[in-house]
């Protein structure tokens, strides 16, 4: 068993995580990060990329919506790359109850947001696809954001300073001395091996998964997971984020994200966090809640569905657990000393909060815990830019500008996501061997398509680097069972939006994957799956026992199977 | 507007069903929403590749052992056999001979270096892999990888080495397709260029394989003349779409039809039709800026399955046949239509509408919907065209079938 020295261990490779690794690098702390999967496969992965302004809580949790405003405006600063500043829009419909709107307005001047009244004329220039009939409509400093982009670019400003962040690190316990913990020991799943982390002072940030955590160091933390559902469309609709203007609800947000929309949300408390099934029913109820606003979604294409589970925390003086809609829980978040609250002396978990606030979130525990190691520097994550931050805002059509611009810039691999080929052979160059790593570094096989074309090229990027090098041909898979695992994983998400011209693109697919290449089922891939076991075994793989990896219909065992309608005959 | 027999479908089975029965003399209009299979196929004829899982040596023996219900019962295995030959013939004579024998499936390599199972192959397609492969692409083209196909072919069995063929200066914009290139490649004297750089690349082997992208316009020629200028056995792979073996096969198809006097309207979906009893009078379709309403004594509907446009998948699990309303068994919901592994069996992929012996649209009781319309193709139900590999197979068999009930006094066989 190999073993490592540090000062601090984090907990979790989500934004949360990430950012008080950050937080710990730019204070001069040493300090390891160790995930279970790859960096935000959890939560921060699986959300609808809404850059909040903090209007959606300007009503009923003004805490909430001030420290979104706030951080808003920072990450603008600090990330402006990783954020499409396309602004919101708060629609008030004739069903909604018009009480809401004055009450939204108070919520937003009292909580710190710009909010502005636009006539519908205004209103309609800026989202010409709009129901027909709209009450009022309010423009708010919303935003999109890609948590990838953001989570890469503070993991590599965190190692720029001698931090270190491990992926496929699950933490299976804790060394403990008395009321200390000493070390974290960790499972290094690529080389099959446990390690030793010793530190002297422990970071919770597993967000949804807190409780686990907390558990194997022998601290119970009741979290909450609240289930959303969200819905992938196949074109944006919308150019800036759509919001119903009445009480959190189902399908109340359209977010355009790059090619797509993604529609939201649900909120419902499951059980566990890793259960992110997705219903046939929920789609519907998606789709129809969102064509209320834009109407044109109700007849469009809905590429995908899948679910994440919200870090939602209850503090054990709130009483019950209520009815099971988690939206009366708070937003934001807290710090729990686990020395004052359960005699654990070097411990810290932050639980709750959202994307938009995870630079808060650090700051505010690391300013906790930074006086206990007697380590005095201020906190500078708000001030320092990110790696990227000079590229200015992503815009939607910046990599077709580049394209157009550069001769050199190559050839497209993924049409639908302007992925080109020099993109994947550097991505490959740089030691990522499965189709699915190159799926989240580069977002190649997300479009509409859903990898129709990107993929058979992608492998074949593959096999010419591995031709050309011998190190990269050992570790290159079997390019067939490398197509079908990524074939099936993304079959996975879509088992419960295939209608219309989607099932029409299915189809296709599976003509060409099947039908013109012959590629056929190994049937390896079940037998994985129903022994819950990791597949392929080196650095690429993520592991099939932890759900979280990719977007699941119908999943609950590391299976995927058929879900019957809900509600319907 | 008025014809005979409207043939609503430009894939496989309209266009020979459109062919044959103008053959017989019957006026025959093709109304078509756009381009059909042709264009998104692997290029060759399939009859039966796979039943039951297992691959398919021998596809007219085992066609006649399907279950009842598949398009290959209805039409007879007769009609099946005749239409390959037909299609042969007719090939042949448009410059794009099919090798093969209905007896015997053969294999056509793929750009991920599988040899998939089929039973015609386009010349280009259809010489033999044996010795050293030379797997061959052309410098900027990508849509075909070498190493990729090669690691297939090693997969095989077969001994591999790869090699790259820069392109000659010519006119496209900073990457090009399929089209485009093999377009490029009807032009002598860019071949002529072309082919000293695959004989360079292919030095040493007995045979090269590169992707199906040689000449579009001039049929087969360009790769007879490749071959011989190069001096070795060339092989087509199979590529993504769209096919340049099928739009070399649609070309000819619809260079026969305006030959023959059928008259083509394409780009404008059939929506509806008009009735009497239990016969279609016309069939109503979308024009620039009307209906165009196509009086008719006949109609073959030839439209597809879902894939195709003809079968519209609504999300609560039900299946609506688009032009005439033709019933169409559905789902429960729509978790049904797919099975949750991408490369399973897809139930909607097999879905389609039931007929007669006659290829008559049946209701749940068996019983004739229309008179005097006939289905064709991948509309029909009973068979998944792509997971049995039985797509050109089944339009040549019903298309045949369908012509020989619509023109009695046409040679063949299946006739009334």
């Amino acid at each position: 068993m190999t073993s490592l020295d540090t000062q601090v261990v984090v907990v979790g490779g989500g934004v949360t995580g990430v950012a008080v690794l950050r937080d710990l690098a730019l204070r001069g702390v040493s300090a390891i990060l160790v995930e279970r999967s790859d960096f935000g496969t959890g939560t921060s992965g699986r959300w609808h990329g809404l850059l909040h302004s903090g209007a959606r809580y300007a009503v009923r949790d003004q805490e909430s919506a001030r420290e979104c405003i706030q951080e808003n405006t920072v990450l603008r600063r600090i990330a402006p790359h990783t954020i499409e500043d396309i602004g919101g829009m708060f629609v008030l419909l004739p069903t909604d109850d018009p009480a809401y709107a004055p009450q939204f307005v108070a919520g937003c001047a009292q909580s710190g947001i710009a909010v502005e009244e636009l006539t519908g004329a205004e209103a309609r220039r800026r989202e010409p696809l709009l129901a027909d009939r709209i009450e009022a409509a309010y423009a708010v400093p919303d935003g999109g954001i890609d948590s990838w982009s953001l989570l890469r670019s503070m993991v590599a400003d965190a190692e720029a300073r001698d931090c270190l962040a491990l992926q496929r690190h699950p933490v299976v316990g804790f060394e403990r001395d008395g009321d200390r913990l000493t070390a974290v020991r960790v499972h290094d799943k690529v080389a099959g091996e446990d390690r030793l982390i010793g530190c002297q002072w422990v970071v919770n940030a597993a967000g949804a998964w807190a409780g686990q955590v907390g558990e194997l160091a022998g601290v119970p933390i009741h979290m909450i997971a609240g289930k959303g559902v969200m819905v992938v469309m196949a074109s944006r609709y919308v150019r800036g984020v759509v919001n119903a203007c009445r009480k959190p609800a189902d399908g109340d947000i359209i977010v355009p994200q790059h090619e797509v929309a993604i529609l939201g949300t649900t909120s419902v408390q499951v059980p566990d966090p890793d259960d992110i099934s997705v219903g046939p029913a929920e789609v519907d109820r998606m789709v129809d809640m969102c064509a209320e606003m834009v109407p044109s979604i109700g007849s469009g294409r809905v590429l995908r569905a899948f679910a994440g589970s919200r870090p939602l925390y209850k503090p054990p003086s709130a009483g019950g657990d209520g009815d099971g809609d988690t939206r009366e829980v708070s937003r934001t978040f807290t710090v729990l000393d686990h020395a004052t609250r359960d005699g654990l002396a070097n411990m810290f978990s932050i639980v709750g909060g959202k994307l938009t606030t995870c630079r808060q979130m650090a700051e505010h525990l690391v300013d906790q815990l930074a006086p206990r190691m007697g380590v005095t520097t201020p906190c500078t994550t708000a001030a320092e830019l990110l790696p990227g931050a000079d590229h200015g805002h992503h815009e939607l059509a910046g990599p077709l500008a580049r394209i157009e611009a550069d001769v050199a810039y190559g050839e497209l691999v993924c049409e639908c996501e302007l992925v080109t080929r020099g993109q994947v052979r550097t991505a490959i160059a740089a030691g990522l061997t499965e189709l699915e790593d190159l799926r989240r570094a580069l977002r190649l096989g997300y479009g509409p398509c859903q990898a129709a074309f990107c993929a058979w090229r992608a492998a074949g990027a593959l096999c010419e680097h591995a031709s050309a090098d011998a190190d990269a041909e050992a570790r290159l898979p079997d390019p067939q069972a490398a197509l079908e695992r990524f074939l099936e994983e993304r079959w996975r998400g879509q088992l419960g939006a295939v209608w219309g011209d989607q099932a029409r693109q299915a189809l296709l697919n599976q003509s060409i994957y099947r039908g013109i290449f012959d590629l056929e089922a190994t049937g390896e891939y079940d037998e994985a799956a129903a022994a819950g076991r990791q597949r392929q075994p080196g650095p690429a793989r993520g592991d099939p026992t932890q759900r979280a990896g990719a977007e699941l219909v119908g999943e609950s065992e590391g299976r995927p199977r058929p879900r019957p309608a809900e509600g319907t005959a | 507007m008025r014809s005979d027999v409207v043939v609503i479908g430009a894939g496989p089975a309209g266009l020979a069903a459109a062919a044959r029965l103008a053959e017989a003399g019957r006026g025959v209009r093709v109304i078509a929403r756009g381009n059909g299979f042709t264009h998104w196929g692997p290029g060759a004829v399939d009859v039966l590749g796979r039943a039951g899982g297992q691959v398919v040596e021998r596809p007219l023996d085992a066609a006649g052992d399907l279950a009842a219900g598949h398009p290959y019962r209805l039409a007879g295995v007769d009609a099946l056999r005749d239409g390959l030959d037909w299609f042969q013939r007719v090939a042949a004579g448009a410059g794009l001979d099919h090798e093969g024998d209905p007896e015997r499936n053969r294999r056509q390599v793929t750009a991920l270096g599988t040899l998939r199972p089929t039973c015609l192959l386009p010349a280009p397609a259809a010489r033999e892999l044996a010795g050293k492969v030379a797997v061959c692409n052309f410098t900027g083209f990508r849509d075909f990888s070498t190493a990729l196909c090669a690691r297939g072919l090693e997969r095989a069995g077969l001994s591999t080495t790869v090699g790259t063929v820069d392109l000659p200066a010519w006119n496209h914009e900073r990457y090009f397709t399929a089209v485009e290139l093999a377009r490029a490649l009807d032009d002598d004297g860019f071949r002529a260029r072309v082919a000293d750089g695959l004989a360079r690349a292919a030095a040493g082997a007995d045979v090269a394989v590169v992707p199906a992208v040689l000449g579009l316009r001039r049929g087969h020629e360009p790769w007879a003349d490749l071959e011989r200028l190069v001096g070795l056995p060339l092989v087509e792979a199979a590529v993504a779409p769209p096919s340049i073996p099928g739009l070399r096969l649609f070309a000819a198809w619809r260079a026969r039809l305006e030959a023959l006097g059928v008259r083509w309207q394409f780009g404008f979906p059939a929506n509806g039709v008009e009735r009497a009893g239990d016969r279609v009078t016309a069939v109503r379709s979308e024009g620039a800026s009307r209906t165009i309403v196509t009086r008719c004594d006949e109609v073959v509907l030839a439209t597809g399955g879902i894939a195709g446009h003809g079968i519209e998948a609504y999300r609560d699990g039900t299946l609506a046949e688009v032009v005439a309303g033709l019933p169409v068994q559905g789902f429960p919901d729509r978790t049904a239509f797919v099975s949750p592994r991408f490369l399973g069996d897809h139930p909607m992929g097999a879905s389609g509408v039931r007929v007669d012996a006659e290829l008559r649209p049946v209701d749940r009781s068996g019983s004739p919907v229309y008179a005097n319309v006939r289905c064709v193709g991948s509309l029909l139900a009973g068979h998944d065209p792509t997971v049995e590999g039985s797509r050109e197979g089944v339009a040549l068999a019903t298309a045949t079938r369908a012509a020989a009930l619509l023109a009695p006094a046409l040679e063949g066989t299946g006739g009334r």
